[in-house]
């Protein structure tokens, strides 16, 4: 972290790799599309690498990073919604997602907006309520709720399917 | 719930992998100021085509009253195109695939997804490419329509009633030319086979040019629902004049109006301001007015002194000389 904040692309390049994949997983099952989530991980990125040299090294780096996917996709989602209004479709196509269970990923793109960035947090990124509560600025309780909406939710679709 | 989400997600491609380490290597703090001569090739590539919105906006800027602000930093070269509409009360600018707007009356878009976008006359709306949907929305929030394009639109073109817009969408292999009113209603092929330029309207709404698929202008006019090809090949860039009937075309050897041509190196864009046609060149804003079989030169602005580089959040405009 040290070498990349003082601009060593090989340690920048290295911290990149790291963390890339989850990013971007995490840009995806927020978004639910492999377009938004290509823009979005890499806007993320683009973002943090930007900011390094003004980030307290003393703290881990996936939180903050993870947090920039999430407001980033959110604000992309927001924006889109604004200019399209709601006829768009908000589910991904099957062949939009490549490989993976599509059934996950499609019962996780079924939850609104906001159960879906929190299940993607806690359950993909590993966040904590707490860490999630931080990231959205929300209180822990409304996290919490969210998580256990999302899950019966699911539940719902899997014991249907 | 799986205790491990992710585990059952796809993986990101490779491709998008290395370009996204690119762009993010690119914007690491540099360790020691950057050599101008580093920055002097990006900021030509930009500079032509801030330097025409400056030429167009002029008064706009003047009043002061459009705050602009476009994109995050950007070390690469990049394809920038500003789209100043008629009242010139808002910017949209695509700047790599992202949406930037502002307009006076409140809307502002910041880097949205976009394959292309338009402001209408005055900014009422806005139209833009998302995805294979041509989609636009009012800034005060009304409803927007969005239309199925059946491919990415790659360009936008509102008429000056505001009543229209010519859109070329990507079919096949090649590019197609529509006509769609101002409501998302009656979407009409106007050409099969047209190349990926912005087309351009007459002032009277009536005809709408464009480029071809075999790289001649066309002027179709939708009054007689007929069309013209023009004498000239290898089209790259369309603008009619904000009166009458006079159509500037760009060709990678210069420009031409009517019959009057200039012979030009590396064309990159045109707009007219007024009465004068705006060229963007290499490394220069040139200007001329047209008369009779002449194009008049009416000076030249030196673009690298008002090169726009998107650095955090802010259009700079600075001299790189």
């Amino acid at each position: 972290m040290r070498a990349a904040r003082r601009g060593d692309k090989d340690a920048a390049a290295e911290l990149f790799r790291r963390h890339w994949a989850t990013a971007w997983r995490a840009a995806l099952g927020i978004t639910g599309r492999r377009a938004l989530a290509d823009d979005v991980a890499a806007d993320a990125f683009e973002r943090a690498f930007a900011h390094l040299d003004g980030f307290d090294e003393r703290r881990p780096f996936a939180p903050w990073l993870h947090r920039i996917v999430a407001n980033r996709a959110l604000d992309v989602l927001r924006a889109e919604r604004r200019l399209s209004g709601d006829e768009l479709p908000e589910l991904p196509a099957p062949a939009d997602l490549g490989s993976g269970d599509r059934g996950l990923l499609a019962a996780v793109s079924s939850l609104p907006l906001d159960r879906r960035v929190a299940v993607v947090l806690r359950y993909g990124v590993g966040m904590t309520p707490q860490e999630i509560a931080r990231t959205l600025d929300v209180p822990v309780g409304t996290v919490n709720s969210r998580l256990a909406r999302a899950l019966e939710q699911l539940r719902e679709v899997f014991d249907a399917g | 719930m799986p205790a491990d989400l992710f585990e059952r997600f796809p993986e990101p491609e490779p491709r998008v992998e290395e370009q996204a380490l690119a762009r993010a290597l690119a914007a690491l703090p540099a360790g020691a100021p950057p050599r101008l001569g580093r920055l002097r090739a990006p900021a030509l590539a930009v500079a032509a085509a801030v330097a025409l919105l400056l030429v167009a906006a002029g008064a706009l800027a003047a009043a002061g009253a459009l705050h602009v602000t476009v994109g995050r930093r950007s070390t690469a070269s990049t394809t920038l195109r500003l789209a100043l509409p008629g009242g010139a009360r808002g910017i949209a600018v695509v700047v790599e695939g992202r949406l930037w707007l502002t307009t006076r009356s409140g809307l502002r878009i910041e880097g949205l997804p976009v394959s292309t976008a338009a402001l209408s006359p005055h900014a009422l709306y806005v139209a833009a490419g998302l995805g294979d949907s041509l989609v636009a929305m009012a800034p005060d929030g009304r409803r927007a329509w969005s239309r199925p394009a059946g491919g990415a639109v790659t360009e936008i073109a509102w008429a000056p009633s505001g009543l229209r817009l010519a859109y070329v969408v990507r079919a096949g292999g090649g590019f197609a030319l529509h006509e769609i009113e101002g409501n998302g209603a009656r979407d009409e092929l106007l050409d099969a086979s047209v190349r990926s330029v912005r087309p351009s309207w007459r002032a009277d709404s009536l005809a709408v040019a464009y480029v071809g698929g075999g790289g001649a202008p066309v002027v179709y006019d939708l009054a007689h629902r007929s069309r013209r090809a023009l004498g000239v090949s290898g089209a790259t860039a369309l603008a009619f004049a904000p009166r009458g009937r006079a159509l500037a075309v760009a060709t990678p050897d210069g420009v031409s109006v009517g019959q009057a041509v200039v012979r030009l190196p590396r064309v990159a864009g045109l707009a007219w301001s007024g009465d004068e046609l705006a060229v963007t060149t290499g490394d220069a804003v040139r200007l001329f007015r047209p008369r009779g079989a002449r194009l008049v030169p009416r000076g030249t602005t030196a673009a690298p002194r008002i090169a726009g580089l998107t650095a955090g959040s802010r259009v700079t405009v600075r001299d790189v000389r």
